[in-house]
């Protein structure tokens, strides 16, 4: 057996396709088209493309909240959607909102129990995601009261909460303050680091280009390049991005006023 | 991390437990359920100033025909809007989609739904007939007369609940393919008035084929109210039974569509 078949790939897209009702009449509109892409366990995959271009649509069909129309997209082997895949992945949906009435700490427990947590390892482990979160003085306050980019962090903290093996996050960037998208630097290199498979889509080319093992460029759902920022730029710029003077200027600022 | 018998059945009683807390917690904020609630308290207390209009009918009696009345009518505005609201809310803002995209199953997330909505009914049912309950005993104590055995408020209660939570089944059917709350609030009113008036429909002619669907008219709680004894032991797991299987078909059907859906 080749290595390349040996392989157990963390994502696996083949020929994948998903379609759309466009009408009554059932036409469909492909809103993505003959997508194949491998990713390694530990990589981190950046998805970038305009608005419409099938980067939500592939992360929600890795997540299983949408069956593939064409082709076939498999997590760690399993078929995406599968109970087996969705116990592999961490989701954070773009925009994301929760119950309002419960606490974050709550709702971090009520996310651990439906990953079938023990409540020790919940307790341990909310503790540990809602400090690097920045959230671990608001943990208490009701969900109702957080500010979008709050809401941000609670999704980015829920979704590595159960330790997954791949996260997902979808456009994971959109409602952070500046301190809030370094701590999210941070923590994707962090989660690459330990070993972990992440996969995120972005507007923030320069925060992707320098974040991720892979680049992929999605336009009208078709891949239109991918490969790694060395083999795209002829350059390999992967680093932690530092902050620029004005926001280290902006995060000492606020660390004085604290 | 993660607990490896996931998959077992107390795992999945786990996961609907939490479904439900969740669900019947959002509900409660609802200011929905507490309009409801209150209107359907206001209405139970206003049945002492309508007892002239008692048609002829014992007062007390009156009382608990137009409390059990409130009951049954603000409950299933409640069981049909706040199923709807309930389950959409949760789709449209995207909450749903960090449970769904866990080890989650769909049956799981909708009898969670359901047991959250069961739970939210038995409270408001609750309530209410509490209300009732003190509210006859008092004016029973006024009036010198006895006032139905408690036993038997409690079966008209039961049934009422049972009634309430086989309309809120039926509407989370609908919720399960439909694509807006506004739809399947109107469908699920609907379909509960088919299901009250179905005997009048299924007698005779082209709407025989109704047949298969419930009859809420059995659900009778003012017939339980007045009667002198409890209803045996063999009639109400009649009901039990009945309602058991449009449950569990109405649950059946609902998880096997909302498997199909995609977000």
């Amino acid at each position: 057996m080749s290595e390349a078949a040996a392989t157990v790939w963390a994502v696996e897209l083949i020929d994948f396709g998903k379609n759309y009702s466009a009408d009554w009449r059932g036409r469909s509109a492909p809103a993505v088209d003959s997508l194949t892409l491998r990713l390694e366990p530990g990589q981190v995959l950046g998805l970038l493309g305009p608005n419409g271009s099938g980067k939500s649509t592939t992360l929600k069909a890795m997540g299983g909240l949408l069956r593939p129309s064409r082709g076939r997209c498999l997590i760690f082997g399993h078929p995406a959607g599968s109970d087996r895949a969705r116990s592999l992945v961490g989701y954070l949906q773009e925009l994301p909102q929760f119950p309002t009435h419960l606490t974050g700490r709550e709702f971090l427990r009520f996310c651990g129990g439906l990953s079938s947590m023990d409540e020790k390892i919940i307790a341990t482990r909310s503790a540990e995601v809602l400090e690097w979160s920045g959230l671990a003085a608001a943990a208490d306050l009701r969900v109702s009261s957080y500010s979008k980019g709050m809401l941000q962090r609670l999704g980015l903290a829920q979704a590595i909460l159960h330790d997954p093996p791949l996260v997902l996050l979808d456009e994971p960037a959109s409602g952070l303050d500046p301190a809030g998208r370094l701590a999210l630097n941070r923590l994707i290199r962090d989660l690459s680091v330990r070993g972990k498979t992440v996969i995120f889509s972005s507007h923030l080319l320069a925060q992707t280009e320098q974040l991720c093992d892979r680049l992929a460029i999605l336009g009208r759902g078709r891949i239109l390049v991918e490969g790694t920022p060395a083999e795209l730029l002829g350059e390999d710029r992967r680093q932690i991005p530092q902050p620029s003077r004005l926001e280290e200027l902006y995060l000492e600022k606020l660390e004085q006023y604290a | 991390m993660r607990d490896p018998g996931r998959n077992t059945i107390e795992a999945s009683l786990r996961r609907v437990r939490l479904i439900a807390g969740n669900t019947l917690g959002e509900a409660l904020r609802l200011r929905l359920t507490l309009l409801l609630a209150l209107i359907g308290a206001g209405l139970v207390i206003g049945a002492l100033g309508l007892r002239e209009f008692n048609f002829g009918n014992a007062e007390l009696k009156f009382i608990g025909d137009f409390g059990l009345g409130a009951v049954g009518g603000f409950g299933t505005l409640l069981a049909a809007l706040a199923t709807a609201q309930l389950f959409f809310s949760e789709i449209q803002g995207r909450a749903a989609y960090c449970i769904l995209t866990r080890p989650v199953r769909r049956w799981e997330y909708i009898w969670g739904k359901f047991c959250g909505i069961a739970a939210l009914l038995a409270l408001f049912t609750a309530v209410l007939g509490a209300l009732i309950a003190t509210l006859l005993i008092w004016r029973g104590a006024q009036l010198g007369t006895t006032t139905a055995s408690l036993s038997i408020f409690l079966c008209a209660c039961a049934v009422q609940w049972l009634k309430l939570t086989l309309i809120a089944g039926m509407t989370l059917l609908v919720c399960s393919y439909s694509g807006s709350a506004l739809f399947a609030s109107c469908a699920g009113l609907i379909l509960a008035v088919i299901a009250h008036v179905r005997p009048f429909l299924t007698d005779s002619g082209p709407m025989t084929w109704l047949r298969i669907w419930p009859n809420l008219s059995l659900f009778d709680a003012e017939a339980i109210l007045a009667s002198v004894r409890p209803p045996t032991a063999a009639v109400l797991w009649g009901m039990v039974g009945y309602w058991a299987v449009y449950v569990a078909v109405f649950g059946s059907i609902a998880s096997y569509a909302f498997k199909r859906r995609e977000f």
